[in-house]
C-alpha cells in the first residue's frame, strides 16, 4: 500500500505535465517518464513480466517513436503557437470532468470484493496460458504486427516511393528536403 | 482507501488527462501522447483487478494488458506514419489548418 500511495501521485504529475507542457519535447519525455513510473507500478504489484515488457515497449519503443517523430516534424517558427486550441479549453474540461466525476463516483459507491491474496504470476504459467488458450489471438497479434510493419514504412517512405498520389505543392516542397529520409520505423 | 479504490481513482484520473489532451492540443503528435496515457489507465485497470480481485488461474488481466501493450505499439507506429505522411503534404502537424475537408 505504501509503495502505491507513493507512486500514485508522481504517475499523476507526470502525466499532467505531459497534457500540460507548452513544448512538445517536454510533453513527450514527461509522458516516458510516466510510463516508466507506470511500468515500476507493475513491478511493486507483483506483474514482473507485464513490467517489463511496459519498460521495453511504452519506454523503449513508443516513447522514442514519438521522440524522433517530434523531431522530424519540427515546426520552426510555429513552435510557440502550437500549444493548443484556444477554443478548446472550455469544451475540453466540460466533457473530461464529467467522465472523472462518474468514475470516481461508481468507485465509490461499488462494493469492491477485495481478496488479501498476491497472486503469483510465474513466466511459465503465463506462457502456457498465452500458447495453449490464447493461441489464435497471438497468431492474429503477429500478422496485425506483421502488417503495421509493412504500412508503417511504406507510409513513412513517402508518397513519391509508394506510387501513392501528391499534390504538386508537395512536389515542390518536399523534394528536396525529405525526399532521401530513410524510413522511419 | 483501499489499494483497488485507489488505483482504479489513479487509472480514472490519468484516462481523464488523456482525454483532456486529445481534446485539446492542437499538435497531432501530441494527441497521440493523450491516446497512449488512455490505454496506460486501462491497462492499470486490468492489472489492479487481477492483483487485488477474486484469483484467476487463467491470468486474464496480465494476458489481456499483454495484448493491449502490443496493439497500443502497433497503433502508435501507424499513427505517427500518417502524421508524418500529413506533415510531408502540408509542412505543419497543427490539427487546425487540416480542414481541407471542411465544407
Amino acid at each position: 500500500m505504501i509503495p502505491l500511495l507513493i507512486l500514485s501521485p508522481l504517475i499523476l504529475l507526470a502525466a499532467l505535465g505531459a497534457v500540460w507542457m507548452a513544448r512538445p519535447v517536454h510533453a513527450a519525455l514527461l509522458l516516458a517518464l510516466s510510463l516508466a513510473l507506470n511500468a515500476v507500478l507493475y513491478l511493486v504489484m507483483g506483474a514482473d513480466f507485464i513490467g517489463l515488457v511496459q519498460f521495453m515497449v511504452y519506454v523503449g519503443a513508443v516513447a522514442v517513436l514519438i521522440v524522433f517523430s517530434l523531431l522530424i516534424t519540427r515546426p520552426g517558427d510555429e513552435a510557440e503557437e502550437l500549444r493548443r486550441r484556444p477554443g478548446a479549453l472550455l469544451p475540453g474540461v466540460a466533457c473530461t470532468l464529467p467522465v472523472l466525476a462518474m468514475v470516481l463516483f461508481t468507485v465509490s459507491k461499488t462494493a469492491i470484493l477485495e481478496t488479501g491474496n498476491a497472486p503469483s504470476i510465474s513466466m511459465e504459467s503465463l506462457g502456457k496460458t498465452l500458447f495453449t488458450s490464447h493461441a489464435p489471438a497471438v497468431l492474429a497479434l503477429a500478422v496485425l504486427l506483421t502488417a503495421v510493419m509493412i504500412g508503417a514504412a511504406l507510409l513513412a517512405r513517402g508518397a513519391h516511393a509508394s506510387g501513392l498520389p501528391r499534390s504538386a505543392s508537395c512536389e515542390t516542397k518536399t523534394a528536396d528536403e525529405t525526399g532521401s529520409e530513410p524510413p522511419i520505423s | 482507501m483501499t489499494p483497488l479504490a485507489l488505483l482504479l481513482t489513479l487509472s480514472s484520473a490519468l484516462f481523464t488527462l488523456g482525454l483532456f489532451a486529445v481534446l485539446t492540443r492542437r499538435n497531432a503528435i501530441l494527441v497521440l501522447v493523450g491516446i497512449e496515457l488512455m490505454l496506460n489507465a486501462a491497462n492499470i485497470n486490468f492489472i489492479a483487478f487481477w492483483r487485488y480481485g477474486p484469483p484467476d488461474p487463467e491470468l486474464a488481466g496480465p494476458v489481456f494488458v499483454l495484448f493491449s501493450i502490443a496493439i497500443a505499439a502497433a497503433e502508435a507506429a501507424v499513427g505517427l506514419a500518417i502524421i508524418l505522411m500529413v506533415f510531408r503534404h502540408t509542412r505543419s502537424t497543427d490539427l487546425n489548418k487540416l480542414d481541407s475537408l471542411h465544407g
